[in-house]
C-alpha cells in the first residue's frame, strides 16, 4: 500500500522522491514513521524526525544469505503488518541476492550476488539467516559448491553492517541443540571484525526485522545491543514482566492442566512450564501477524525461542526447569534432591544406631576391665 | 575465649534419658574433670541464626515459587505469590547482611572463627581429617579427635556450606535482576549468566543447590547432638552461650 510495485526506486532517488512518486501521502508516511518510532524505542513525537531522516535516504544494498535453515524466518517475515516488510525489502530496500524472493536462480544468481558485492563493496547491509555447520569442513551446507562458512566470510568482508535474522543466526537454533552433529554455530563466531546485530526468535517477529531496517536507515547505524547482540527496543525486557496475564502470576492463579476451567479463564500459563520469566521478547508489544494475537495470549505457554540455547535449555517445554542428565536417563531436579535427602535420613539413622552399639559394646568393655582391674588389685 | 579452672562437667543433655533417644540412654555418663571455654563470639551466633532463620525462609518459599502448589484456583484474587516471592527477596537481603558480618568477623574473630579456621591448612589437620573420618566410620577410637573448634571435616563441610550459599546469592541476584535489564544486578551478572549457558541453568543452579540446605542441616544436628551425648560438652547449647566443656586433662590440637 505504501510502495507499490509498479515505482521501483531507482538507485539515485531518495526514499521521499520515490514516496512521492509511488503516491504515498505525507500522512500516510507520517503515520508509518510514528509506528516505527514507537518499535525502536522513541516516542510517537519522534515521528517527524524519522521521517526527516527517511527521506533523505538514497537506495540501500541488501543482501540477504541463507545458509543452514529452513526458510520459516525469511516466510515469518514477509509477513509482517503493513507496510509489509515484503514490500520494503522489495522496494525501499533493493534487495539484490535472497534465494527465496530473487528471480534469478543457478550460475545466473551466483554471478549478480558477486556482482552486487562488488559494485557496493563497503556499502551494503548484509542480512543472514542460518547457521554456519563447521563439522566435516563445513560439508552439511554448501550453496553453488561453497560452504556456508565461505559464503558468510565472503559476503561479510564487503559489509557496513550486519543484521542475523533467526535464531540459528544467533546461535545456530535446533541444528545446534545437542549433540550437533553438524557442528552449527551462530554467525558472530565467524565474523568477528564487526558488529552482528541478532534478530533472536524462531522466527523472530518480522516488525522486529523492518524496525531494524528503519533504524539503519534513520540513524544510519545499529540499534543499542544488550549482552547478547539483540536490539535492546525489542528485546530489552522479559515477556513476563510485559504479559497480560501477570496479574494472575501476581495472585496466585494458575492453569493447572490446558483444558481446566483456570486455562479457560485465561490465567498464567507458569506451572505448565511458560519461560515467560525467562526470556527476553517483544511478543507481548508487537506481537504475531499483524497484531492478531501471540502464543501466550492464545493460551499457550512460552517456550524462549529468543533465548540462546532455548532447545537444551528451556525443554521440557511443559515443565519449569531443565532435567538434570543422569546415567543413561534425566531426571527431574526435585528426584535427585529428594533422593539425596533420603538418602541423608537414612544414613544418619544406620550411624545413630551403631554409635548406640558401639557405646554399649564399649561401656560392656570398659565395665569388664574396671572388674578385670579390681580383681588384679585384689 | 574464656577458659576457667577444671571442674565437673555438665549433666548430659535433659532429652538424653528420653526412650527416643536409644543413644542417650545408652551412652557412658560424662567423667573426670571439665573446663569452659567459649569459641563463639557474639556475631558469629548472630549470623548462626539470622542465617538458620532466613534460609528456613528462603527454602520454603523457594520451593513456593518452583510450583505454587496451594490456593491455584478459585477464591478471590489475592497478591500471594506476589508475597512469597517478596519474602524470599527480604529474607534474601537479610541472609546477605548477615555474610557480610560474618565476613567481617572472618578477620576481626578469634582463633576458632577467622579465615584460616575454615580450612584444613596445616598437614596435621589433613592427617586428622582421615582419622576423624575413621572414627565416623567406627574403624578406629573411642572419640573424635580433639578439636575446640571445628575438626577439619567440620572445617569442610561448613565452608563448602558457605561456598553453596555465594552460589545461592550469586544465582539469586542474577535471576533477580532479570527483571530490570540495564540494571545494577543484571550488568553484574549479565556475563555469567551468558557463560553459563543461559538463566535456566542459573536457575537450576539455584534450585539442584537448595537441596544442600535440607540435606547439611540433616546431618549437622545429628552430628552435633551426638558430639554433645557421647562427649558430654554441652556443644549443643554452645551456639547459644557461645561456649561449652571440654575435658580437663587433654589437649587440644587447636588451643
Ligand atoms: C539459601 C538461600 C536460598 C534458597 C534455599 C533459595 C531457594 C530458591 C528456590 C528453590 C527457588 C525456586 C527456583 C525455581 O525452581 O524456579 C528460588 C527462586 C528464586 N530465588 Fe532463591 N533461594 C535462596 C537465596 C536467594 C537469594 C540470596 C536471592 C537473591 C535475590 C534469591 C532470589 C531468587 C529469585 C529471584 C528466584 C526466582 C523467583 C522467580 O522466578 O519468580 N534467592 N530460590
Ligand atoms: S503466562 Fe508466562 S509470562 Fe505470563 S505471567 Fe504467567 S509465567 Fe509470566
Ligand atoms: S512467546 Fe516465547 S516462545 Fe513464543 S514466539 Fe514469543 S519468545 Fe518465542
Amino acid at each position: 500500500m505504501f510502495f507499490p510495485t509498479q515505482f521501483p526506486w531507482a538507485k539515485d532517488q531518495t526514499l521521499g522522491e520515490h514516496l512521492e512518486a509511488s503516491g504515498v501521502s505525507r500522512r500516510d508516511f507520517l503515520e508509518f514513521c510514528g509506528q516505527m518510532a514507537v518499535l525502536i524505542g522513541l516516542t510517537e513525537m519522534a515521528a517527524p524526525r524519522v521521517a526527516a531522516a527517511l527521506e533523505g535516504v538514497k537506495r540501500p544494498v541488501v543482501i540477504w544469505i541463507q545458509l543452514q535453515e529452513c526458510t520459516g524466518c525469511v516466510e515469518s517475515v514477509l509477513r509482517s503488518a503493513d507496510p509489509s516488510i515484503g514490500e520494503l525489502i522489495l522496494n525501499i530496500v533493493s534487495l539484490d541476492y535472497s534465494h527465496t524472493l530473487m528471480a534469478a536462480s543457478g550460475t545466473a544468481a551466483e554471478d549478480a550476488l558477486h556482482a552486487s558485492m562488488k559494485a557496493n563493496m563497503g556499502e551494503y547491509l548484509l542480512v543472514v539467516t542460518g547457521s554456519v555447520p563447521l563439522a566435516e569442513d563445513g560439508m552439511y551446507t554448501v550453496i553453488g559448491g561453497r560452504t556456508a562458512k565461505e559464503i558468510l566470510i565472503e559476503a561479510a568482508a564487503g559489509a557496513k553492517a550486519v543484521i542475523g535474522v533467526g535464531a540459528c543466526a544467533h546461535w545456530g537454533s535446533v541444528q545446534a541443540a545437542k549433540p550437533n552433529p553438524t557442528g552449527a554455530v551462530g554467525i558472530a563466531e565467524i565474523i568477528k571484525d564487526k558488529p552482528v546485530v541478532h534478530l533472536a526468535g524462531c522466527p523472530p517477529i518480522a516488525e522486529t526485522v523492518t524496525a531494524t531496517l528503519v533504524h539503519y536507515l534513520t540513524f544510519g547505524g545499529l540499534p543499542e545491543l544488550d549482552g547478547d547482540g539483540r536490539p535492546r527496543f525489542a528485546y530489552g525486557a522479559r515477556i513476563h514482566d510485559q504479559c497480560s496475564r501477570r496479574a494472575n502470576f501476581d495472585a496466585g492463579q494458575y492453569v493447572e492442566v490446558f483444558d481446566d476451567e483456570a486455562a479457560r479463564k485465561g490465567w498464567c500459563l507458569y506451572k505448565v512450564g511458560c519461560k515467560g520469566p525467562e526470556t527476553f521478547s517483544p511478543c507481548p508489544i508487537f506481537m504475531w501477524n499483524m497484531k492478531t494475537s501471540w502464543p501466550i495470549g492464545a493460551g499457550h505457554p512460552c517456550i524462549g525461542c529468543t533465548e540462546r540455547g532455548f532447545w537444551d535449555t528451556m525443554t521440557p517445554f511443559y515443565d519449569r526447569l531443565p532435567n538434570v542428565a543422569g546415567i543413561g536417563i534425566e531426571r527431574t531436579a526435585d528426584t535427585i534432591g529428594a533422593a539425596l535427602a533420603v538418602g541423608t535420613i537414612a544414613g544418619v539413622a544406620a550411624h545413630a544406631t551403631a554409635t548406640t552399639v558401639h557405646q554399649i559394646r564399649s561401656r560392656k568393655k570398659a565395665a569388664a576391665a574396671a572388674e578385670g582391674g579390681h580383681d588384679g588389685q585384689d | 575465649m574464656t577458659t576457667s579452672t577444671p571442674r565437673h562437667g555438665p549433666a548430659p543433655p535433659p532429652f538424653a534419658d528420653s526412650p527416643l533417644f536409644p543413644l542417650g540412654r545408652h551412652s557412658a555418663p560424662p567423667s573426670g574433670d571439665y573446663r569452659w571455654v567459649s569459641p563463639w563470639g557474639g556475631p558469629l551466633r548472630f549470623t548462626h541464626w539470622v542465617a538458620f532463620l532466613t534460609i528456613t525462609v528462603l527454602v520454603i518459599t523457594g520451593f513456593f515459587i518452583n510450583r505454587p502448589y496451594f490456593l491455584t484456583t478459585g477464591g478471590p484474587p489475592q497478591y500471594l505469590m506476589g508475597y512469597i516471592r517478596l519474602a524470599h527477596f527480604i529474607a534474601a537481603g537479610l541472609l546477605v547482611a548477615a555474610g557480610l558480618i560474618r565476613f567481617y568477623w572472618l578477620f576481626a574473630g578469634n582463633q576458632f572463627e577467622r579465615l584460616p579456621a575454615l580450612f584444613p591448612i596445616r598437614w596435621r589437620d589433613w592427617v586428622n581429617l582421615w582419622k576423624q573420618v575413621k572414627y565416623y566410620l567406627m574403624l578406629e577410637g573411642d572419640h573424635g579427635i580433639y578439636y575446640i573448634g571445628h575438626n577439619p571435616l567440620q572445617q569442610l563441610s561448613y565452608t563448602f556450606t558457605y561456598v553453596i550459599a555465594i552460589v545461592m546469592v550469586i544465582s539469586g541476584f542474577a535471576m533477580y535482576g532479570q527483571a530490570s535489564p540495564g540494571g545494577l544486578w543484571y550488568s553484574l551478572t549479565q556475563p555469567m549468566v551468558l557463560a553459563v549457558g543461559g538463566i535456566q541453568i542459573v536457575r537450576l543452579t539455584h534450585h539442584l543447590c537448595t537441596w544442600w540446605f535440607i540435606i547439611f542441616p540433616i546431618m549437622h544436628i545429628y552430628l552435633v547432638l551426638r558430639k554433645d551425648i557421647t562427649e558430654h560438652g554441652g556443644g549443643l547449647s554452645g551456639i547459644f552461650s557461645g561456649g561449652h566443656y571440654i575435658k580437663a586433662d587433654i589437649q587440644y590440637v587447636d588451643e
